[in-house]
């Protein structure tokens, strides 16, 4: 099944921001 | 979000194709870095972390990519880059017309046109179209100083 594969940790996402030349959703999350 | 808008076929192709995303619980220490106060909270970041944008509370499958798209297109404006900026509204006005952003994007559009092309006239045409489209939203009221522009 399809879903958002979601990064966890910040400095990863930025990386792969820079390479991709995406901005970063960063969603915060109740963890119940 | 995570029964509901998440899910959806058509936000996970908008996330994933726009968007770097990243999840983080607010009971992290990132949290506190972004003041983070209540749940859920969704900012765009750009390549730099910088905060662009920020959303509180729960978005439908129908509003999170137009309310994406817009902080998207905040963080161009922010940096200056007026081409990529006006393509972000672009795409928002023309693929989501029944979104309650338009507004914004409507407003947003003429401010980019006119600080890219120093003609006042986008920003009377901002005015004219959300007038007309959209009497009384607060986006068309923050316009109003427009309406002295001649065409």
């Amino acid at each position: 099944m399809k879903a958002i594969q979601w990064e966890t940790k910040l400095e990863t996402a930025l990386q792969r921001a820079k390479a991709e030349k995406k901005p970063v959703l960063l969603d915060f999350f109740n963890p119940g | 979000m995570d029964a509901v808008t998440y899910p959806e076929e058509k936000v996970i192709d908008f996330i994933v194709g726009q968007t770097i995303p990243l999840r983080v619980s607010s009971a992290d220490a990132l949290a506190d870095q972004f003041n983070v106060q209540w749940t859920p909270t969704l900012a765009v970041l750009d390549s730099e972390g910088k905060e662009h944008s920020r959303t509180v509370g729960y978005l439908g499958p129908a509003e999170i990519a137009p309310i994406l798209l817009l902080g998207i297109a905040r963080a161009y404006f922010n940096r200056e880059e007026n081409e990529q900026a006006l393509v972000v509204y672009n795409k928002l006005i023309a693929e989501y017309p029944a979104s309650d952003q338009i507004p914004e994007a409507i407003f947003f559009y003429g401010v980019v046109m006119y600080k890219h092309t120093h003609e006042p006239k986008y920003l009377r045409a901002a005015y004219d179209r959300l007038t007309a489209e959209h009497p009384g939203h607060e986006w068309t009221k923050r316009a109003y100083p427009y309406r002295l522009i001649g065409v």
